[in-house]
């Protein structure tokens, strides 16, 4: 029977209804022709025709799809069954609700991370190459010129192999000048990935000539922030670096990959990048090499390949690979480079949040069998009266269905509000968390897992309700208590549960000692009212050391007659500031043997003007700090911290002592010893530090004022940038911050991650303590009779108490093991996120054991207080 | 279905309905009450059509696409339901005519009767 009749059913009827009345009315008619009278030949056309109402229901059946006819029925039955008793309803649905809409939240995050593809052509063949020092650390060193030429020239995998590097210039044209990001590009660096311009044309390798006249290209966002999306863009000049570049192109939307950057060049018009030390220097590594690989080629011969060269590279120039160096090549899929750091955090909270979910089916389902337990006599006299058990079965489905369906909707609205927090928080992690969005993927998300969720809460009751007796009709035995099957599925579900939430409730412990351990890292200096903002030197202007002493001068002197500032010092880092690399460079220690092919110990350089250590509050340990009279006509020194000091000069003074950075042609004296300071984050090891004076060393990147204030240091953020100005009224300012908001962009990932987890294992402990005293009030209600014999029989209050609780108790240690044994095999997932805390910690299971018994303990009494309070004579004749 | 009036007990062969309908409506559209008298008069009164069948097997013979059905003004001059034999239909009636003849021989054959 067509669909289309089933849903006209109703119309149709009304036309039989209105069909069959007409032939009535003709045969009255004929049999009054016929000579009957009136009243007759109503009678006679009546019995003639038969009944009506028969008719009626045949073709109404005829017009049926009996499957879907069923569905409607059960699922307007359930909605009505589910509005006689809200509070179930209501307490239900917003259970799932919560739990779907975090899965969804997050899977959203995941789908629009992990899942889409890159906005690049075939993604798939787009490799990031490594190369590692592996004998010195596991940081990524990068490649030099040289290097890249070598690799481009003699590889065999890659259609296409591009370089990039990162720098940041003044862009001199717009309102004001404007410090750019600006990514410096071979030229087939957009074919390689594959993009096509937005507006314009794309760098091609026309431009990347030294003759060529410069050009840049425009990210969109930095198109849209810094000119409104002007379409007439194109053609419009900008000086950078003293050189007029023209405006070629603009890029279309794209993951801020490697960098957020604002303007794109080819490699001939970056300054640093064109010049002949940076091109012929093989050990110059700043470039990040992105390659498209060859059809058919895969990883593994491209990996293969890169290290042949790598090999032949070592043999020819062994002075640039040291053996002790250990270099070596890796290749990336673009994916997995771009995702690898939130990918085991989304996928852990995504597995949380589906723990979650199942304990709250796990819950659900025990509450839907304690009410179809209540109603099982109603069960029994529709089974009585011919319903099949597949038809009861079918109808708590329809149940549980409607309120996961109405959970699921509910929870998509929840995700659509939440899933913006999420964004900014992935963010943090993976340049992809631009572009996410709810999309149809996410839709059927939703819907699966809403269906997943109906199916597992509705078939448990479904199925005891389906075998209910039928002696229950009779009133005897077990009216209001429900049968042994019903108590022993609900004592699975509540041993489920304590499983489900002490697995949570472990990695959210682990997650908060973590940030525990993370927020109580000593940062070696104090965070409180230091503003700090970048200065982004013009290399052409301050090019040496005396322009530069003099800018620098100037600044600090006006900087410090501020009312309200305490001390104000120029530094080469900003500590905390992870997007900043830090400066680095072998050493000679005097006294020291240098071993022949062996590299130089590298150590860490940084540039200061004497008041840094005070306003940073690091302390020192002994010696003296630097001081105006430390000038370039004085002798060298620098100041090294406690852990240099102590790799060096284990048991003996450092000062005095001293060092070469040019391999024994100037020397340097060590005048002073401070204490470590975790320089690139809370979570990273101290490292070998030298403090150089900065009126005697040339600053090669870009300085940053640091001013201890006596208030709210923010407040005069204005007035420095002013004073800057007056100074030279085209030198940016940027990066103003604090550093306790640096401290606390550090803590942001963690402390967030820590929130949501916390969150869901507060939400599983309650879910899983409403469980228990649900279960156990159960079990007291259906053993009330039981309790009384035994009362009568002589059981004291404590024993009756003990007995109540062991049966109560016993799915909840037998869950505690459970979830201990799968928190052991699970908890390794966390390892990456974890700072100072072993994910196999003993303490925190056993803290949470401890937690999860006393909690159902707790849980337990109330129901067990009623159990000793059951008066015998009433148990025994209730029933 | 129909049921012969005289021979209470004897019910007409299953589909042998839907024929009658079908070969009624050759002659033209008509409505539900015509083609149930149609029926009887045709067969002189043997064959009584009981309105409870005939109202469903009008049903399902539209539903197959062997009638069309379309409101109209009955004879006197009340709205009336009236259905027509489509092509579908009239290729329907051929067959089920010719196989209805052949079953009427086959049994005369077997109960050796001489005339049908």
């Amino acid at each position: 029977m067509s669909v289309r009749r089933f849903f006209s059913r109703k119309r149709s009827d009304e036309d039989l209804r209105r069909e069959m009345e007409e032939h009535i009315e003709l045969e009255r008619y004929l049999n009054l022709e016929r000579g009957l009278g009136e009243k007759e030949a109503t009678r006679q056309a009546l019995i003639k025709f038969g009944s009506r109402q028969r008719v009626r229901e045949d073709i109404w059946r005829m017009n049926s799809v009996t499957f879907f006819e069923k569905l409607l029925r059960d699922f307007s039955y359930a909605v009505r069954t589910l509005l006689r008793s809200p509070g179930f309803t209501v307490l239900a649905v917003i259970t799932l609700a919560l739990g779907i809409g975090a899965n969804t939240a997050i899977f959203t995050v995941i789908n629009g991370v992990l899942l889409r593809p890159l906005p690049y052509l075939n993604p798939g063949q787009i490799v990031h190459l490594e190369q590692t020092a592996t004998r010195v650390g596991p940081d990524r060193i990068g490649f030099s010129v040289q290097e890249v030429q070598d690799y481009r020239q003699q590889s065999r995998s890659f259609s296409d192999l591009s370089e990039y590097h990162s720098m940041t210039f003044t862009l001199l044209g717009a309102k004001v000048p404007q410090r750019v990001v600006t990514g410096v590009v071979s030229a087939n660096y957009f074919n390689v990935l594959g993009v096509r311009p937005a507006l314009g044309r794309l760098i091609n390798p026309s431009d990347e000539t030294m003759s060529a006249p410069p050009v840049i290209m425009l990210s969109y966002a930095y198109w849209v922030k810094a000119f409104g999306a002007d379409p007439k863009i194109l053609g419009r000049p900008f000086t950078m670096n003293d050189r007029v570049h023209t405006v070629i192109g603009v890029l279309p939307p794209l993951p801020e990959f490697p960098d957020a950057n604002d303007v794109y060049m080819p490699t001939t018009s970056c300054p640093f990048r064109s010049s002949q030390g940076m091109i012929a220097n093989r050990d110059a590594r700043v470039l990040t090499v992105l390659a498209r690989l060859k059809p058919g080629v895969t990883l593994t011969q491209a990996q293969a390949d890169i290290n042949t060269i790598g090999h032949r590279l070592a043999l020819s120039y062994p002075k640039s690979y040291p053996p002790a160096a250990g270099l070596a090549m890796k290749i990336t899929p673009l994916q997995q480079e771009l995702t690898h750091a939130a990918r085991p955090t989304l996928l852990m909270l995504l597995g949380a949040s589906g723990l979650v979910l199942l304990l709250a089916c796990a819950n659900l389902a025990n509450l839907a069998l304690s009410r179809q337990l209540h109603r099982s006599r109603e069960t029994a006299i529709r089974l009585a009266s011919g319903a099949s058990t597949w038809d009861i079965f079918r109808q708590l489905m329809a149940e549980s269905m409607t309120v996961a369906l109405a959970g699921g909707i509910l929870g998509l609205g929840i995700a659509m509000a939440t899933v913006r927090v999420l964004v900014a928080y992935a963010a943090r992690m993976t340049p992809l968390a631009t572009d996410i969005h709810l999309d149809s993927h996410v839709l059927l998300f939703s819907f699966i897992v809403a269906l997943i969720t109906g199916v597992l809460f509705g078939s448990i009751p479904g199925f005891i309700a389906s075998r209910s007796r039928l002696s229950l009709i009779a009133g005897s035995g077990e009216r209001t208590a429900g049968s042994e099957r019903g108590t022993r599925t609900r004592n699975i579900l509540v041993a489920a549960q304590v499983a489900f939430s002490f697995v949570l409730l472990v990695g959210a412990g682990l997650m908060m000692r973590s940030l525990y351990n993370l927020l109580s890292v000593d940062p070696g200096f104090k965070t409180a009212e230091v503003l700090s903002m970048n200065l982004p030197l013009n290399w052409t202007k301050y090019s040496d050391l005396k322009t530069q002493n003099t800018f620098f001068q100037q600044i600090v002197e006006r900087a410090q007659q501020i009312p309200g500032t305490q001390s104000v010092a120029l530094s080469s880092m900003v500590p905390l500031n992870n997007t900043e690399g830090g400066m680095n460079g072998g050493i000679t220690v005097e006294g020291r043997a240098v071993v022949p092919g062996e590299p130089l110990p590298q150590v860490d350089h940084q540039l200061s003007t004497p008041d840094y250590f005070r306003v940073l509050g690091i302390p020192m340990l002994s010696g003296r700090t630097f001081t105006d009279a430390d000038t370039s006509n004085s002798a060298r020194v620098a100041i090294v911290n406690a852990q240099m000091a102590q790799h060096y000069w284990p048991h003996l003074d450092p000062i005095g002592r001293r060092v070469s950075t040019d391999e024994g042609k100037t020397w340097t004296t060590i005048v002073g010893v401070v204490s470590n300071v975790h320089q690139y984050g809370l979570s990273q090891d101290f490292k070998d530090v030298l403090y150089f004076p900065q009126a005697q060393v040339t600053f090669m990147g870009d300085p940053s004022l640091l001013i201890r204030t006596r208030n709210e240091p923010t407040q005069l953020a204005d007035q420095v940038t002013t004073i800057i100005h007056q100074i030279d009224s085209q030198q940016p300012v940027t990066d103003i911050r604090t550093l306790d908001q640096l401290r606390n962009a550090q803590l942001g990932t963690p402390r967030v991650t820590s929130i949501l987890l916390g969150t869901f294992a507060g939400v599983a402990l309650f879910i899983t303590l409403v469980g228990v005293i649900g279960t156990m009030g159960l079990s007291v209600t259906r053993r009330t009779k039981e309790l009384g014999i035994r009362m009568a029989l002589g059981a004291t209050r404590r024993e009756i108490l003990f007995n109540v609780l062991r049966h109560g108790m016993a799915p909840v240690v037998a869950g505690i093991f459970g979830g201990a044994i799968a928190a052991a095999l699970t908890t390794s997932v966390l390892t990456s996120m974890l700072f100072g805390i072993a994910p196999h910690d003993r303490v925190t299971p056993a803290t949470i054991a401890i937690l999860l018994t006393t909690v159902a303990l707790i849980g337990c009494l109330i129901p067990g207080r009623r159990a000793i309070r059951i008066d015998p004579m009433k148990a025994l004749r209730s029933e | 279905m129909a049921r012969s009036k005289k021979t209470s007990d004897s019910e007409m062969l299953q589909g042998t309905l839907d024929m009658l309908i079908l070969k009624t409506l050759v002659m033209g559209p008509a409505h539900g009450h015509t083609i149930a008298h149609i029926i009887e008069q045709a067969s002189e009164e043997f064959l009584q059509v009981e309105q409870g069948s005939l109202y469903p097997a009008l049903h399902r013979l539209e539903d197959r696409g062997w009638l069309s059905s379309s409101w109209g003004a009955s004879e006197n001059n009340r709205k009336a339901k009236f259905y027509k034999l489509t092509a579908a239909g009239r290729r329907q009636l051929v067959q089920e005519t010719s196989r209805w003849r052949q079953i009427v021989r086959a049994i005369g054959l077997v109960i050796g009767e001489d005339e049908a």
